[in-house]
């Protein structure tokens, strides 16, 4: 038998070719990133580390991009592989966190408390206070519209549901003596809020940067911030969330992580122009931009962070009225008991970082 | 046929992109839109593109130098998913196209294997991005599976298309002259398939390149997806069209490039 011009050969080729032109160059891209701004480890490192840390980040000014940009945990654990990835949200953060595709990750207290309770549960303990939110997430107000929250009743507010600016909007809210069924609240993602605001949709927004400085310049005005609700006694935070397992298995890595971010903490009082230099690079905006967003925020030092105010004693009960709020919000199945949230803060990090 | 000078044959296209740019222009610059960053304008969109494949300062007076956008240049960001895409896309062409040859020439495993295809093919990627996540982690595992489930649907049914389409003449010809099932697959179903086969391939790619945002919405840097997605939350609106018109670019050469791989395999193609 004569055997045919096959075609599957020719065939064969163009898969080949289609797939070679489509994934041209499988070698690697670029992948080295921007010079660090510094080069030494700024306190003793630890060599004995070879293990792989993955990290999840998000740009929001504070200690953690300070550390990321100036490489503080690669040159502290020069043996280790540190892996950064960056999320849009806490939510995000938290869903790695199921995939089990994170040891470490930062995400605000609203996601946190999420993860420490129902239906997640997930095996993550909270410890460390990357800020306490101030002025960064604050009540814009049209011009005009109102002057405090009792007048905007009946008025439109945007505010990512579920988020800490959603739980500080309705802790004012309860704090006026309002009902929150008189205001008109929309779930709007933050990157919509301004369009809607140019549009006249919205009276109002409980929001952060970049929208914040959007909306101020378009005119509005600041009338309460996540400042004046934390001092009401309900305070929302970035938090650093890491698994469990994780933090018992590898102390010496932890040990150094706290550290790096107590010696970031430190950095942004005492030489803000470098940390905000950082803070710029990692979010995407100019350094006195980046130095003007610091202030929205409070910083706490290890010491101050493994005190009786904080990790060491309160955030517990932060987190358990977190969590009070999330289940109005459909946000979690059920309020674990107060001593789920107490047990998922572990101060043993920043207090090792401190007793330096 | 008589070929039409170049100049005529390229004047159409030229005018059409100068009238586009000129109206986007005019939009952009009559604060129709507003917030005026909602409407980057032409040459805003420009300086974004230069700004993300060079090495530019900080600004805000820090002489800090950082590398195009997230540290890598754009192109690189489009390399990379590229080679999402080309993952996904071999795995498909791999899978599909023998999935396809298996329902065509076995009825029974057509029928039975045909309604999930279908399922498949119907699914909004968003809304199973959640699981791949958690069963495939944030690396590129769980992207290139995504791109694989967009991919895999079109090819496998095209792929059927031109099974059921073979001339039952010409299969009954080479099996009068003794060839086997194998033979009669490799002789005459496949090529005879190969037009359909290309055709699923054409719209495959469209898919996986309308994926790719998705696929590279959790941890997608660097990426060409994550980082139009990451400049739009973070109203950086030029950047994210310069993104968009990339990606839209790259679609147009990539299905050049399958457009020509057709009239190089399948010459007889329309023709027939």
């Amino acid at each position: 038998m004569t055997h045919h011009r096959s075609i599957r050969p020719r065939a064969l080729v163009a898969a080949a070719a289609v797939t070679a032109a489509l994934g041209l160059a499988a070698c690697g891209v670029g992948g080295e990133t921007q010079k660090a701004s510094a080069d030494a480890c700024p306190f003793t490192a630890d060599a004995s580390v070879d293990t792989t840390v993955r990290i999840g980040y998000q740009k929001i000014p504070n200690g953690d991009v300070v550390v990321k940009d100036q490489k503080i945990l690669e040159n502290c654990l020069p043996n280790a592989t540190i892996k950064w990835s960056n999320f849009a949200s806490g939510g995000d953060v938290v869903q790695a966190f199921g995939g089990k595709s994170l040891d470490i990750g930062l995400a605000g207290s609203s996601p946190s408390t999420k993860a420490l309770s129902a239906p997640l549960d997930l095996p993550v303990s909270v410890i460390w206070i990357h800020d306490v939110i101030g002025s960064a997430e604050s009540l814009v107000v049209r011009d005009g519209a109102a002057t405090d929250i009792a007048g905007l009743k009946g008025k439109t507010i945007a505010t990512p549901f579920g988020s800490t600016a959603h739980f500080s909007l309705l802790q004012a809210i309860a704090d006026a003596g309002q009902d929150p069924s008189d205001y008109k609240l929309v779930n709007t993602e933050p990157e919509q809020i301004a369009p809607a605001w140019s549009r006249g949709d919205v009276d109002a927004a409980w929001i952060w940067d970049p929208t914040l400085s959007q909306l101020t310049k378009d005119g509005g005005k600041v009338i309460l911030t996540s400042e004046d609700t934390a001092k009401a006694g309900k305070p929302t935070f970035d938090l650093a969330i890491a698994d469990r397992a994780f933090v018992k298995q590898n102390p010496k890595v932890l040990a150094v992580w706290a550290k790096a971010q107590d010696y970031a903490v430190k950095q942004i009082t005492s030489d803000p122009d470098k940390a905000a230099e950082s803070a710029a690079v990692e979010i995407g905006v100019s350094a006195a931009e980046a130095k003007k967003q610091f202030k929205g925020f409070t910083f706490l030092d290890a010491t101050q962070q493994a005190g009786s105010d904080w990790l060491g004693g309160t955030l517990g009960k932060d987190l358990f009225s977190t969590a009070k709020f999330l289940l109005t919000q459909d946000g979690i199945a059920k309020v674990a008991p107060e001593s789920t949230y107490a047990d998922g803060v572990d101060p043993g990090p920043a207090k090792a970082a401190a007793g330096e | 046929m008589t070929r039409t000078p170049s100049l005529a044959r390229w004047l159409p296209p030229l005018v059409t992109l100068a009238l586009v740019v000129t109206a986007w222009s005019i939009v952009s610059a009559a604060d129709v839109v507003r917030p005026a960053y909602l409407a980057p304008s032409p040459l805003e969109v420009w300086d974004a593109f230069v700004r993300a494949n060079s090495d530019h300062r900080v600004g805000g007076g820090v002489d800090r130098v950082v590398r195009g956008e997230e540290g890598y240049y754009l192109w690189e960001h489009l390399v990379v998913s590229l080679q999402r895409i080309g993952g996904g896309l071999a795995l498909a062409i791999l899978t599909a196209i023998p999935l396809g040859l298996a329902m065509g020439t076995i009825a029974t495993f057509g029928r039975v294997v045909g309604p999930y295809v279908d399922f498949l093919r119907s699914l909004p990627p968003l809304a199973y991005l959640g699981f791949l996540v958690a069963w495939f982690g944030i690396g590129d595992t769980s992207k290139v599976v995504l791109l694989f489930l967009a991919a895999f649907p079109p090819i496998a049914l095209a792929t059927l298309n031109g099974v059921r389409g073979v001339r039952e003449d010409q299969l009954n010809a080479v099996r009068s002259l003794g060839a086997s099932r194998r033979q009669t697959i490799t002789t005459v179903v496949l090529p005879a398939t190969l037009p359909d086969i290309l055709s699923g391939l054409r719209v495959a790619v469209g898919f996986a390149w309308t994926t790719v945002v998705a696929a590279e919405l959790v941890n997608g840097l660097p990426g060409i997806g994550g980082l139009a997605y990451l400049s739009g939350t973070q109203n950086k609106l030029a950047l994210s069209v310069a993104c968009i018109i990339v990606i839209g670019l790259t679609a147009i050469v990539l299905d050049l490039i399958i457009r020509t791989l057709e009239k190089k395999l399948v010459p007889w193609r329309g023709k027939a």
